[in-house]
């Protein structure tokens, strides 16, 4: 809207001067008229100018009724190319006959048709066309060439009934209103051709701004493709990991649980045979177990306790199972419900106490394992603690590696020394959402 | 059909600009596909509307002012009931054309006036009185620059070409041509031609008035002179002339004179000279005729000595011959005509004397009558116009009551008429009238432009010169005929 309004403001003010210009005009005249009739001139005046002049009260009321047609129509947008045709003709004819009210001493309402056309067209050519022919209007309708085709009252001999020296005043002031209404429409031609550059070096510079967006989409595009690329990688990295991870907590800890029972069995099978057999029927538990936790890897990559059990009971389940396998005593204490973990975090948690167990048979050779679950306010702490051989420096074997991997996934953390045993603490937060099940 | 899409875009432009306020709704109609589009389409259909509405109102408003400024322009609101005026209006002037106060001023006007209101129920006459015939030019000028002229009005000889010139006359062809009434045979033909400007004719004749030659017969008998005839020419006027030319109570100075008021003008009427040129752009003074003209003026001149004579010389009855109005004796000798006495003497009146080249004819003076050319009651202003000047009744007042002659042929010649212009009855052909009616009839009518009194003036200082100077005649033509040219070329 502000980029439109200085040239409106600009025509509006060629507007008002031309009604001011003709206001002038028709008024001297008028009053100059009167006063040949007033002056016992008439006679005079008509031998002067060989033909009838309007009636004097009619040049006003005409030529700005005409005006007002002039206004109407310049207001007037057209939709089509005929109608558009029929106002510019019109608006030329109405601006012709109010010059031949004003005794074609000025023909400047020519220009407001010419500055009202220019803005019509953004063809250019089509432009230039029309505002040429306007102007070819506008030079013929001069009062010299005019007057040798056919007879027109000149100003001067109209005003004539002033004296010389007010004449001359009263057309110097018409010549200002002209050149004023002149420059007038040269500042609105100039305001309209650096109001289309602005617009066209805006519309250039938008043009640039997408280029660079584009550019900048079309990059961004390419490293999301590569990123897309690497995180397929490290996915199937990931994968791979896991798939080891599982390998080594099923099967890890099945055979563990395996070895160990059947080394007690060697001790026992000579002393109690009995129990030897009740060993070696856990023993074949625990690898029974080892096998569905394989299949089920395969299949599901998942815990099968989880899938039949909720994590508590699954957890109680596969640590009966190593107890009886291995004759460890494992303890257990575990205050929550466990519930409203999604399966990810079921898994980890299964997992990481599965995994401390392990590493407790397994590397730690103890005998009592014991294993607390409880919660503080937003985290859920796993804590397993055994009586084995623990150790000062710590390696970080393959189970600890991926329970810290695992840990971190959750955001959860992992501490664990083997001063006295060894002591493992996991905390996991708890997600927003999953605290009714506290109860 | 690429040039259409300009102006759809143009359209579409210019309706998102009126509607701006309805695009956001527009834009969230848009989103529910398609139901939307066909919500926005209607949309923009209203927009488009209510726009073109916008614009019939303006350009109806327009077409309603033009059609108004128009009926202001061309006086159709004249017409309209409240300005319509069922009245037709006169200019006319109080006193004679012929320049006398005569005590009958607005008398023939009125009968025609009765006449007509009666030929024609429903409609007014008026004119406006007291205007004297010094002011009537520029009261009617005036008049019609307030566009309150009247319908019809009497045009002065003298400024019937500037009225013509500046076309407040209506042109009279089509209402002659178009009334089977009317026919032009029936006026006098130099009368009728002095309404013709530029060979449109532009006025009827009202009243003229020939220039005729005054003759003292008792100075012809005295002298033993017959009376020349209505043939008469310069030869015989140059005779007569030299003879009546004398000292006769022979104290040294010549006191009869032949001719006063004879001017190269009367010499050029009747030699057949044509001075100007129909605009006034050329004078012809070399031409032969001219110079015989002015030769015969030198050598009427040369009789008298150097002796310069007044009018007044014909009316104490030293002079045989003075060319005269046929008005100016009106004026001033009251009728009939048959008393044929002029403070002592007997006189008679003659055709002008025909030069070698020409013929017995002289000037007319002529009043006529015209239309406005804006009026607005064309018809019935030309019935009236032919009342005025065609009515043998109405012309016939003409006698009575002014000093002129009727322009109508049938009135002069009519018998009633030369009984009363005689002041007797059975005078019937009294030679005089149709003396009259053969001048006028013979009568020229001289180009008439704008200025043709200074032109005049200016041709009159050249015939001067010419007569004054000394070197031959020819020479001294082609000077002054140069000088004139160059002054009417400045006067244009």
């Amino acid at each position: 809207m502000n980029r439109k309004g200085f040239p409106d403001f600009v025509l509006s003010t060629m507007k008002n001067l031309n009604m001011v210009m003709i206001l002038y005009l028709t008024m001297v005249t008028v009053h100059s008229l009167y006063g040949y009739m007033d002056g016992n001139s008439a006679m005079d005046f008509l031998i002067q100018v060989k033909q009838m002049p309007m009636e004097p009260w009619k040049l006003p009321v005409l030529s700005i009724g005409l005006y007002v047609c002039l206004l109407l129509l310049l207001s007037i947008h057209c939709q089509s190319k005929r109608s558009f045709l029929v106002k510019t003709v019109l608006e030329l004819g109405i601006v012709f006959a109010i010059s031949y009210m004003l005794n074609f001493s000025y023909t400047g309402m020519a220009l407001l048709i010419i500055a009202d056309t220019m803005r019509y067209f953004s063809d250019l050519k089509r432009r230039v066309l029309l505002v040429a022919s306007i102007c070819v209007f506008y030079i013929l309708l001069d009062y010299d060439l005019l007057s040798a085709v056919c007879p027109i009252i000149s100003t001067e001999t109209c005003w004539g009934y002033y004296g010389r020296e007010t004449q001359s005043l009263l057309l110097g002031i018409r010549n200002i209103l002209n050149s004023l209404n002149t420059m007038v429409f040269i500042s609105y031609a100039i305001v309209l051709i650096l109001t289309e550059v602005r617009e066209k070096e805006r519309i250039l510079g938008l043009n640039e701004k997408l280029n660079t967006a584009n550019q900048e989409l079309r990059s961004a595009n390419e490293k999301l493709e590569e990123y897309a690329r690497e995180s397929e990688k490290a996915a199937e990295t990931r994968e791979r990991n896991r798939l080891a991870r599982e390998i080594h907590d099923t099967l890890g800890h099945s055979l563990t649980g395996i070895i160990t029972g059947i080394d007690a069995c060697v001790m026992l099978v000579d002393v109690a045979p009995e129990a030897t057999k009740e060993q070696l029927k856990a023993i074949a538990g625990v690898a029974r177990q080892g096998i569905k936790d394989v299949r089920r890897s395969v299949k599901a990559l998942r815990p099968d306790a989880l899938e039949s059990l909720n994590l508590k009971a699954a957890l109680v389940q596969m640590m009966e199972e190593a107890k009886r396998s291995t004759g460890v005593e494992i303890t257990w204490q575990i205050e929550p419900a466990l519930k409203g973990f999604n399966k990810d975090e079921e898994d980890i948690i299964y997992r990481i106490v599965q995994e401390s167990i392990t590493n407790a048979i397994r590397h730690g050779r103890a005998d009592k394992v014991q294993v607390w679950i409880d919660r503080d306010f937003n985290m859920l702490n796993i804590h397993v603690k055994d009586n084995g051989a623990g150790c000062v420096n710590v390696q970080k074997g393959f189970g600890l590696h991926h329970m810290e991997e695992r840990l971190n996934m959750l955001k959860g953390s992992l501490s664990y020394h083997g001063d006295h045993g060894f002591v493992i603490d996991a905390s996991i937060p708890i997600r927003w959402g999953t605290e009714e099940e506290n109860d | 059909m690429g040039r259409e899409s300009d102006w759809d875009r143009e359209d579409k432009n210019k309706i998102s600009r009126d509607k701006d306020s309805t695009e956001a709704d527009r834009d969230e109609a848009g989103k529910n596909g398609e139901a939307g589009d066909k919500d926005e389409a209607e949309r923009n259909k209203a927009a488009r509307d209510e726009v073109r509405k916008k614009y019939g109102i303006r350009a109806g408003l327009c077409a309603f002012l033009l059609l108004f400024l128009w009926m202001i322009a061309s006086d159709a609101y004249k017409m309209l009931p409240g300005f319509y005026e069922n009245v037709i209006r006169v200019g006319v002037f109080s006193d004679s054309y012929w320049k006398v106060q005569n005590g009958y001023s607005y008398r023939i006007l009125e009968d025609a006036i009765a006449e007509f209101e009666k030929q024609h129920p429903g409609i007014r006459v008026e004119y406006v009185s007291g205007i004297i015939r010094e002011d009537y030019s520029e009261w009617l000028s005036e008049q019609m620059m307030r566009g309150t002229a009247p319908d019809i009005f009497f045009v002065p000889g003298e400024h019937f070409n500037d009225f013509a010139e500046a076309g407040v006359l209506m042109d009279l062809t089509p209402l002659i041509e178009g009334d089977g009434e009317f026919s032009p045979d029936r006026y006098y033909t130099s009368a009728y031609a002095y309404g013709n400007y530029e060979g449109v004719q532009y006025a009827l004749p009202y009243e003229c008035a020939p220039k005729l030659m005054f003759v003292n017969k008792s100075i012809l008998e005295q002298e033993g002179i017959d009376m020349p005839g209505n043939q008469w020419t310069w030869e015989d006027f140059y005779r007569i002339c030299r003879e009546v030319t004398k000292d006769t109570d022979e104290n040294g100075t010549i006191d009869q004179f032949g001719t006063v008021g004879y001017t190269w003008e009367d010499a050029f009427d009747s030699n057949g000279v044509t001075l100007f040129d129909e605009k006034g752009t050329e004078c012809y003074l070399t031409d032969e005729r001219a110079k015989a003209g002015i030769s015969f003026i030198g050598k009427l001149e040369d009789l008298n000595g150097g002796y310069s004579i007044s009018s007044k010389e014909f009316a104490l009855g030293n002079v045989a011959f003075q060319p005269m109005l046929f008005s100016e004796y009106r004026a001033y000798k009251s009728y009939p005509l048959s008393i044929k006495k002029y403070s002592g003497f007997e006189w008679d009146c003659l055709t002008m004397p025909a030069g070698p080249e020409g013929r017995n004819i002289s000037r007319l003076d002529t009043l006529t009558l015209a239309m406005n050319k804006s009026t607005i009651h064309k018809q019935e202003a030309w019935e009236l116009m032919k009342l005025l000047t065609g009515d043998e009744k109405i012309q016939s007042e003409i006698f009575k009551y002014s000093e002129g002659v009727s322009v109508l042929r049938a009135v002069v010649e009519s018998e009633e008429n030369q009984g009363f212009l005689t002041g007797n009855p059975d005078a019937g052909n009294a030679p005089g009238l149709f003396l009259l009616s053969d001048a006028v009839e013979q009568a020229v009518v001289t180009a008439r432009f704008h200025d043709y009194d200074r032109a005049v003036g200016e041709a009159d200082r050249a015939v001067r010169s010419i007569l004054e100077g000394s070197s031959n005649i020819n020479m001294e033509t082609i000077i002054q005929n140069r000088k004139v040219n160059r002054y009417l070329k400045e006067m244009q």
